[in-house]
């Protein structure tokens, strides 16, 4: 798809396959962070288990509205439905899930840090905020070599990475190199059990953008017509050569911080408010009701999606771990560096 | 069909263990893949237990009310291999999952090993005795260099003890030892004989030992006038070779030799004797000297010296001694300091018979006497001068007896 | 007309902006200023696109040039001091060191540590982070000593694919001269002697090169011949040519500016004692810095770090055992 395409047409009118495609990554997403809950709980996940609930419509706009081979996506560890989206395979989720050695991290690194650098998706560090300055350079990069017209660089993010160093240094950098970087931060009210009050003191986050000299956006992340409108302004500025854009989404995270978390501490009034939506179930009323999918169309998706999460799953699940007797240790490329 | 087993699951980054609160499913139910089978508790939440195939329930173990650690087997579902095959799941036999220990750690964000290790309460000394002061400037040492240069030419400590080493504390470096070498170098040498290098190593040894050495005057005249009656004529060595071994069986102790903490005994008075041969010294073996008279042991004394000078003393024949009777009288010596074999505490030199004048009271005048000296070198770990002095005198008393002997 | 240590560094910039199209540069005053140490003079003029002053944001400027180096980019990072390497700390231990192992896709970026003491700078603009860096697998450092290898050492490290930390020593740049460059480069990786000797062998590296072979002059006045071993990079250590300078002499010095405890020198100490056991005729010995901040007065600045006279004494020690 070229650039400027699906942007003009979400300006004018909400794209009709643009959020049908958001939704059906959803779909997709949940189905299988659902699957690989229950693989954790039937013992068979190696490490943790870091589900995006409630934070698809979201992160699915953004995968989407960036375009594989093209834009530079990257995700943290909520950004199942993103990743989808930006059509990562799904092997790649259920072999580092299940301890594969033909992932992407070789079980050299864990399910969420997985990535594809040089497919245009990073594969992010435990440290917060320090994948602003790498997308940053990835785009810095495209501009050196004249390749940057219509590029856009998305990273995902959460309300407590906001509160770093790295965070403040990367999205200033961006501002001031006036890169096409969107930021998206996801601001979930925890970061992992720390509410959003002891992170920040500010009234919204999007209130920094102006400090910074961006764009700020601010969208409700559980409606996701709003998402994808929001989403797509975003990146259309960036992509038009409006710099860097700072997107701030508030939704409730719906489950722990990982599945070891039961997310205890998030108190009732807050899942029974607005925010504490499931993005999904808004999103299926707004598409039912503009007539852009039908009952059956969705009950569809929901089997495909079942049986592409079946098949990764198994394929993953047969395939053997790395073997520590054969490895070679080696963490140059350049051979004799670690003498 | 594949059993495909449902274990107690991780249920959270610390859990150890959770409680059964229901058993969703019976045997024989059909269940599906993803199916939440078994309801458990753990002190943060109440959770489902999922299959991971679809199939028919065969075993239950699980009880409810009951807690199983995190890996149990729960149970078991029978599946299709189609089943099997389609969701990947493992089917019996495939590896057990480690049950590890409780952790009482809750919500972590990653496990922590409870494979500790627990500190011993009270810190054993590794090294025993008066502390030694260490690494202090001065100190006499051999380097890894020296030792490893030495090691290649065959040195030993002996052998560098002609240098002056110019190394703090006059230590013996590599540069004096090689400076040496090369001084040396400018002397006529010859190569040192097999059996040189051997009576030099096994001497060497030795040495390392603090050797004493005590001597007796010793007539002769009584022992010689009995030999000279003999057919065949013993040797003077073998008599006191006997006179030796008889000795020793009153306090074999004497002959034992000290190892760490003990003193280990003579198994039996087998006792060598030192031949001279060229460019060296042999020892033959007499066997239980102490149980045989010297007339039994005349033929075989000959024909093991006889051996041992034609160098054809087979290894066996000088092994196990526990003494050794040395005969340097035949080289007309008065005394001498012989050294024991470095697996031996004593031996027992026998110096020239020399007629010497002898006041006699009973003839009122100076008589010729013919004497020897018995010289005794003991290793004093085992040995004191006490103990040496009897034994002598004990030999000397027994060879006034030859008769006896 | 002869050539420092900064005109090296300077003119293998201006040969890499030159020949490789990849190249840029990114730091603090780099641009128009010419750098604070003027290593990047007039290269703004010539290359302005590839020539970037940075903000003052060490995280972001190595986060930047690890995902410039993944889109094929061979940045050049100048952290103005390398103290303030350590804000990028994480950048470059977490996201540069960690990134082939993880992902199997290189990172080639090279950052410029200006490092070590100048009379007068004090605990933040004096330090040595070699030992540092050199901890963390996937990195690669380079330590200079001469006005060749300062040219030499940083081409190499530029065109590597993996991540380098070049430490280049601030007391070297315009102290150290040499008539030319020499024409022919060792490879990276390989250590060289810088002076034959039999009696001992000083392994160093960096500025403390020039100090051994002061004090192995002052010595040689005594008979005394020292064999200096020049590391040229720390990681990967040329152990093959450090055990073969002590299979000569017996005896060894490690020398070095950082601080005292573990690093370099008592990673050489190490190597020796593990693999050379047998050829050592003395204790091997050590000499740092001091266990303290850097000072700030040239008094004791000079006291603070290896001096030709504590080395000599240091040296006298050693040949005394």
């Amino acid at each position: 798809m070229s650039e400027g395409t699906v942007t003009e047409s979400v300006h004018t009118q909400l794209d009709r396959e643009l959020l049908r495609q958001v939704y059906r990554s959803m779909i997709l997403s949940r189905t299988l962070e659902s699957k690989l809950s229950s693989l954790y709980k039937a013992g068979k996940v190696v490490g943790g288990v870091y589900l995006g609930l409630g934070q698809e419509a979201v992160s699915a706009s953004l995968g989407t509205l960036l375009k594989r081979g093209h834009d530079i996506f990257s995700p943290l560890i909520r950004d199942q439905a993103g990743r989808i989206a930006f059509e990562e395979d799904l092997l790649d989720a259920t072999r580092t899930h299940l301890g594969s050695v033909k992932g992407p991290m070789r079980g050299r690194d864990g399910n969420v840090h997985r990535g594809r650098p040089r497919e245009g998706m990073p594969a992010m560090i435990s440290h917060l905020g320090t994948g602003l300055s790498f997308v940053a350079g990835m785009l810095l990069a495209r501009r050196l070599r004249g390749q940057l017209a219509g590029v856009v660089g998305g990273i995902s993010i959460g309300d407590g990475a906001t509160s770093t160093g790295s965070f403040h240094e990367g999205l200033n950098m961006a501002a001031v190199e006036k890169l096409p970087l969107v930021v998206v931060v996801t601001d979930n009210q925890f970061a992992y059990s720390t509410p959003r009050e002891r992170q920040f003191a500010c009234k919204s986050l999007v209130d920094r953008a102006i400090g910074y000299g961006v764009t700020g956006h601010e969208i409700d992340g559980t409606d996701l017509v709003g998402c994808v409108k929001g989403m797509a302004e975003a990146v259309g500025n960036a992509r038009k050569g409006g710099g860097a854009q700072l997107v701030v989404a508030r939704l409730l995270r719906l489950c722990g911080h990982g599945e070891h978390d039961d997310a205890s501490y998030v108190p009732a009034e807050l899942r029974e408010s607005s925010l504490g939506r499931d993005c999904l179930e808004v999103g299926k009323e707004q598409l039912l009701s503009a007539g852009m999918v039908t009952t059956a169309e969705l009950e569809q998706w929901q089997l495909e999606a079942a049986e592409k999460v079946q098949t990764a799953v198994a394929i993953a699940q047969k395939e053997s771990g790395p073997d520590p007797y054969q490895a070679d240790w080696r963490s140059t490329s350049t051979p004799g560096m670690q003498a | 069909m594949p059993q495909v087993p449902i274990i107690m699951p991780q249920l959270g980054e610390s859990i150890a263990e959770a409680r059964i609160i229901r058993l969703n499913v019976a045997v024989g139910d059909t269940v599906t893949v993803d199916q939440e089978v078994i309801e458990v508790e753990t002190n943060k939440a109440t959770m489902g237990v999922t299959t991971l195939c679809g199939g028919v329930v065969t075993e239950l173990r699980a009880k409810e009310g009951i807690e199983y650690p995190v890996g149990t087997l729960l149970g078991f579902l029978e599946a299709s291999e189609e089943e099997v095959a389609r969701t990947g799941a493992p089917v019996h036999g495939d590896a057990p999952k480690p049950t590890p220990e409780k952790n009482d750690e809750e919500n972590l964000h990653f496990q922590l090993s409870d494979q500790s290790y627990e500190e011993p309460k009270e810190i054993e000394p590794s090294v025993k005795g008066l502390p030694v002061p260490a690494g202090t400037k001065g100190a006499n040492y051999i380097s890894p260099r020296m030792r490893a240069r030495m090691d290649d030419l065959g040195l030993r400590g002996a052998d560098i003890s002609a240098i002056a080493g110019s190394g703090a504390g006059g230590r013996v470096t590599v540069n004096d030892l090689e400076s040496f070498l090369e001084y040396v170098e400018t002397w006529p040498s010859s190569k040192a004989s097999p059996m040189r290098l051997a009576v030099a190593d096994a001497m060497r040894r030795s040495w390392t030992r603090p050797l004493a050495s005590v001597g007796l005057p010793v007539p002769l005249d009584k022992l010689l006038d009995f030999r000279s009656r003999q057919n065949p004529k013993p040797g003077l060595t073998l008599y006191v070779l006997r006179a030796f071994a008889l000795a020793l069986s009153e306090e074999p102790a004497t002959a034992g030799f000290l190892i760490g903490e003990k003193v280990f005994h003579p198994r039996a008075l087998d006792i060598g004797v030192a031949v001279q041969v060229e460019d060296g010294v042999m020892v033959p073996v007499l066997r239980e000297v102490d149980k045989k008279s010297v007339s039994e042991l005349t033929q075989s004394y000959a024909e093991l010296v006889q051996k041992a000078r034609e160098r054809r003393l087979p290894p066996e024949e000088a092994q196990g001694g526990i003494a050794t009777v040395t005969n340097f009288g035949t080289f007309g010596l008065k005394w001498g300091t012989p050294i024991p074999l470095p697996n031996e505490t004593l031996i027992l030199g026998l110096a020239a018979g020399i007629k010497t004048p002898k006041w006699s009271d009973e003839v009122g005048a100076f008589v010729p006497v013919t004497e020897t000296e018995l010289c005794l070198t003991f290793d004093h770990r085992v040995v004191d001068g006490g103990g040496a002095g009897m034994l002598l005198q004990k030999i000397a008393q027994l060879l006034q007896n030859p008769e006896a002997l | 007309m002869s050539v420092t240590y900064i005109d090296a560094i300077h003119r293998a910039q201006q040969d890499l902006l030159r020949e490789d199209e990849t190249v840029f540069l990114y730091g603090q005053d780099i641009g128009a200023f010419g750098g604070a140490f003027k290593a990047t003079k007039g290269l703004k003029v010539e290359h302005p696109e590839r020539v970037l002053d940075a903000p003052i944001s060490e995280d972001a400027m190595v986060g930047l040039a690890v995902g410039a180096a993944i889109e094929g980019m061979k940045p050049i990072i100048e952290m103005q001091f390398a103290d303030f390497s350590s804000v990028a700390f994480n950048q470059l231990v977490n996201q540069a060191g960690t990134h082939f192992y993880r992902t199997g896709i290189p990172v080639p970026i090279t950052v410029r540590m200006p490092c070590g003491g100048t009379p007068g700078s004090g605990p933040f603009h004096s330090q040595m982070v070699e030992s540092l860096y050199g901890h963390y697998p996937g990195l690669v450092v380079a330590t200079p000593a001469t006005v060749s290898d300062a040219y030499h050492l940083l081409k190499q490290s530029v065109m590597l694919a993996d991540p380098v930390i070049f430490c280049e020593h601030k007391f070297l740049y315009r102290w150290l001269k040499s008539a030319a460059i020499d024409e022919e480069a060792l490879p990276l990786g390989k250590a060289r002697i810088v002076r034959s000797g039999k009696h001992a062998t000083v392994v160093t590296y960096s500025a403390m090169v020039h100090e051994a072979v002061r004090a192995a002059d002052e010595l040689s006045k005594e008979g005394w011949e020292i064999e200096v071993v020049d590391l040229r990079t720390i990681k990967p250590m040329d152990t093959d040519c450090i055990i073969g300078s002590v299979a000569r002499t017996g005896r060894l010095l490690a020398l070095g500016e950082s601080f005292p405890w573990g690093g370099v020198t008592a990673e050489v100490v190490s190597r020796v004692v593990a693999e050379g056991f047998h050829l050592l005729d003395a204790p091997p010995l050590r000499l740092n810095a001091k266990d303290s901040p850097i000072p700030y007065h040239p008094d004791l600045w000079a006291a603070h770090r290896p001096t030709p006279e504590s080395i000599t004494q240091k040296l006298r020690e050693l040949l005394s055992l």
